[in-house]
């Protein structure tokens, strides 16, 4: 997106980026060597398409496969505030996050190089630019950026309250929820459509049918995966993409809480951009800084009018703990010596929008806030009808203190059963993934949710484990089932229970005489509830029109079988 | 397979493929049985019929014994070898029931050995593609595909899986006046030659699922055809998909609890395999393993009253084999 022309502004401190004049390049022995750095500005850009391709790459390598590829959660894996809040919430070490360590040695050598250089969601928003952004961010208050700070104190100390509802707003959660809901179910729908499309005429139809040989089962789902609240799960990632119109990566500087994370521990970062003696103060750095991290004292100090001003305090300094390190700032400097990247023991320098004890105190309360008003939910008192969690995951309490609200699950699962919850465990458990069986069952033959789930939230367990699990219990609603309502032969629920010993009899089938005199023999099924695992294959596949006739609802795991039933 | 009156453009298309296959059949035949291993007495005649035209084919073979490999390659190589129904650059889909991730041993999928022998003797016979395919009821394809043991077994025979898409079905005309259109698989019609290869089960709502009741996997739309009335509609999709060859396996077969079975208790061991041309006589021979008569499986009545095939196997020239 091309950029605004600013040059009329002489204080302007953002000016067109590698405008003409910002480096004076062949002024004499002055010349500046900036080759070095545009190399690694252009070694980031490199490395955020790979982390980013990676990123996607992974999306589809735990998409409807009962084998997913075994990093496909690595980004959750190196995110500490995914670490941190689930470790918190969770009591407990979680060995997936120790990776998350790297990440932290990482930032206190290079600060926050995550959200310049890995962050998909970063990556994202740096390129998703808008022109409008330069005039509007200067208007948009410093202060602001305490909010990211507000909002990691919130996640915090709601974790420590073993609550990880805030975790919605972690980025690389935010990002995948979203990728999964609606951005991979719209793009598979729009395959299909061209599928069908092109087989209707000869010479596409052969391409057609040679991306479904090689493709299908493997990149592309099985099944359409569909997602309820989609729609409202996109606008959240639209709305954060929209931000941008006010100031480039605002999701970055104001709200993130995994940046303000990564920004606390750059406070000590340890290579960095340093000012030198040299710099003038010209500004071009601060001009060429996308999320404004460098701050330039005004006042000149002390100095021979005549000579080069000699400050007592740098002129001008990176705020380490909103930098993401793009070194676009090096390679702007038009003065030799002005800026280097090396090695100091100095902390940053604290800036007015620092977070302080108002932070502090304002994210306690929303987070206490948060944990009474949550806590006094309706879900802790009435289980919700449809509150059936993925296999191994039926300790609510146990669940909800590590599940990262990462929809990775639901992408995974090959029927696209597990939904995204709303309403059923409450706001306490928004997001989290709950089974739908009328959408989709759990698969007698698959684990692969276990498989994915990068905190442990859903157990790894065999399948042979897995099948053992009660996730729920079938209960048949017999002013419905057709051989029980209205005398019409029926047993697609037995013929699909996939237990051995089958938890749906038919006890014989009967001759019946109905009202009006016909005759037939009929089977009418009822559930063994010490037999059914609630996988719900039957509720899925119940002919009869809109909710099914035999539904699963979620069951005591404490007594086998789930609930006894009449 | 389901022949329409021909448009021009699939003359063309047909004269085109048989120039094609002329011009493979030439230049591969050596080839091909150096890739099959073609060699011994059986596998020739497996593929080329054991030289019994001029006494009159079998109208159906029943074999019974092991190995299973064995048993199919007889069954076939009775029946006129598998070169009666595939030529060569054939393309050939073999139809299992596939329908739940379970080991063969339970009774609810294909053997393994059954499939993997029809699609080895299909390449033997020069199909240029044999892919194997089901759209499981109760499971992914994925899982089914490979804890049937069907996935390893093809493979290694060289076909290949294919995973049915919902981009390719497509809405038919079907005769018999109930179904009238309906999705079926595209690939199902527009192949050269369709092997349907059930197992044989206990159903709860057909009574048996044989090999009538398997080509509903090539449907997208069931409910629609339980709520027209199975049997009805299991013989119109029928006539419409007309498959060229029918091997029932009933190496194992699910007494009850079908058609996902999951215990052993209602497996029987039998191994037999029947082949035929004629899928109802088939069908209707597969009930007598069951302690039945034809007339347990309402649909293969009403395949017979639509002219499908014959339920009457008194007069029929039925070979039995034992290996």
């Amino acid at each position: 997106m091309a950029r605004e022309d600013r040059d009329g502004a002489p204080n302007a401190r953002r000016a067109p980026r590698d405008a003409p004049g910002a480096q004076p390049d062949g002024s004499g022995g002055a010349r500046r060597r900036t080759g070095g750095w545009k190399a690694a500005r252009n070694a980031r850009r490199a490395v955020q398409i790979i982390t980013f391709a990676t990123f996607v790459y992974l999306l589809f390598g735990g998409l409807q496969r009962l084998e997913p590829l075994p990093f496909a959660d690595i980004f959750f894996r190196f995110d500490p505030l995914a670490a941190l809040a689930t470790m918190l919430s969770a009591r407990a070490w979680l060995p997936p996050f120790g990776l998350a360590l790297v990440t932290v040695a990482l930032t206190v050598l290079f600060g926050r190089f995550w959200c310049g250089w890995i962050c998909p969601l970063g990556t994202l928003l740096g390129w998703l630019r808008f022109r409008s952004a330069r005039r509007l961010s200067e208007r948009v208050p410093a202060a602001l950026r305490r909010v990211k700070y507000v909002v990691l104190g919130a996640v915090v100390l709601l974790a420590a309250l073993a609550n990880l509802t805030l975790l919605v707003l972690d980025p690389i959660s935010l990002l995948t929820r979203t990728a999964t809901t609606s951005a991979i179910p719209g793009l598979v729908y729009v395959v299909d459509a061209l599928e069908r499309a092109g087989m209707t005429w000869g010479p596409t139809a052969g391409v057609v049918t040679v991306v479904e040989e090689r493709l299908r089962g493997s990149v592309l789902p099985m099944i359409q995966p569909r997602y309820e609240q989609a729609v409202a799960l996109f606008l959240i990632l639209l709305a954060v993409i929209l931000l941008n119109v006010l100031a480039d990566r605002f999701w970055c500087r104001y709200l993130c809480p995994l940046g303000a994370l990564l920004g606390l521990i750059a406070k000590v970062q340890i290579l960095r951009p340093l000012v030198g003696d040299a710099c003038d103060r010209c500004g071009a750095c601060a001009r060429a800084c996308r999320l404004d991290a460098i701050e330039i004292v005004t006042e000149t100090g002390h100095g021979s009018p005549a000579g080069r001003p000699r400050p007592t305090a740098p002129v001008a300094s990176v705020v380490t703990s909103e930098c993401t390190m793009c070194l676009d700032c090096l390679v702007a400097c038009p003065r030799p010596g002005a800026m280097s990247f090396g090695l100091t023991a100095r902390p940053g320098p604290w800036a007015p929008y620092d977070p302080g004890r108002r932070e502090v105190v304002v994210a306690a309360g929303i987070g206490l806030g948060a944990a009474v008003l949550l806590g006094t939910g309706v879900a802790r008192a009435i289980k919700h009808p449809g509150l059936v969690r993925p296999p191994g995951a039926q300790d609510e309490g146990r669940f909800l203190s590590r599940c990262l609200r990462c929809s990775e699950c639901m992408k995974v699962c090959p029927t696209s059963g597990l939904q995204p919850s709303l309403t059923e465990s409450g706001l306490e458990g928004l997001w989290t993934p709950v089974l739908k069986p009328r959408l989709g069952y759990c698969d007698y033959a698959c684990n692969a949710c276990g498989q994915v789930c990068p905190s442990g939230a859903i157990p790894p367990l065999t399948v042979a484990a897995k099948r053992t699990r009660v996730i729920g219990v079938a209960v048949i609603d017999r002013d419905r089932c057709l051989p029980w309502a209205a005398d019409t032969p029926c047993i697609v629920c037995q013929e699909m229970c996939p237990v051995p010993d089958k938890a749906i009899e038919l006890g014989g089938q009967r001759l019946i005489t109905r009202a009006d005199g016909s005759e037939d023999y009929l089977a009418r099924p009822t559930v063994v509830a010490s037999r059914c695992i609630g996988c719900g294959i039957c509720e899925h596949k119940c002919p009869v029109e809109g909710p099914a006739a035999i539904i699963v609802m979620p069951s005591d795991p404490d007594l086998a079988g789930g609930v006894p039933q009449g | 397979m389901a022949r329409e009156p021909l448009t021009r453009a699939e003359f063309l298309k047909i004269l085109a493929a048989g120039a094609g296959g002329i011009v493979f059949l030439r230049g591969s035949e050596d080839a091909l049985a150096a890739i099959t291993g073609v060699d011994d007495d059986l596998d020739q005649a497996a593929l080329d019929g054991d030289g019994s035209r001029a006494a009159g084919l079998p109208y159906m073979t029943v074999v019974h014994g092991t190995p299973i490999e064995t048993n199919v390659r007889t069954a076939i190589a009775k029946l006129g070898g598998m070169r009666r129904f595939v030529s060569s650059g054939d393309d050939v889909i073999v139809k299992p029931n596939i329908c739940a991730a379970r080991a063969s041993k339970y009774a609810a999928t294909t053997n393994p050995a059954v499939v993997a022998t029809l699609v080895r003797l299909a390449r033997g016979a020069g199909a240029r593609r044999v892919r194997v395919m089901d759209n499981p009821i109760s499971t992914n394809p994925a899982s089914a595909y490979k804890a049937s043991g069907i996935k390893a077994a093809v493979e290694k025979a060289g076909g290949s899986m294919h995973i049915m898409s919902a981009t390719r079905y497509k809405a038919y005309d079907i005769p018999g006046g109930k179904l009238r259109r309906h999705p079926i698989y595209r690939d199902m019609l527009e192949c050269d030659t369709l092997i349907n290869v059930p197992i044989a089960k206990q159903h709860g709502s057909t009574g048996l699922t044989l090999a009538g009741k398997n080509l509903m996997g090539c449907t997208s739309d069931r409910g629609r055809m339980h709520n027209l009335g199975l049997s009805r509609t299991i013989a119109e999709l029928n006539a419409k998909l007309r498959p060229d060859l029918t091997v029932i396996d009933a190496v194992r077969i699910l007494v009850a609890n079908g058609p996902t079975g999951g215990s052993l208790a209602d497996v029987r061991r039998k191994d037999i395999v029947i082949a035929s041309r004629d899928w109802v006589a088939a069908d209707a021979y597969a009930t007598r393993l069951f302690g039945r008569k034809p007339g347990f499986v309402p649909y293969i009545a009403a395949s017979a009253a639509m002219g499908l095939g014959k339920t009457d196997l008194s007069g029929l020239n039925i070979k039995k084999y034992e290996v």
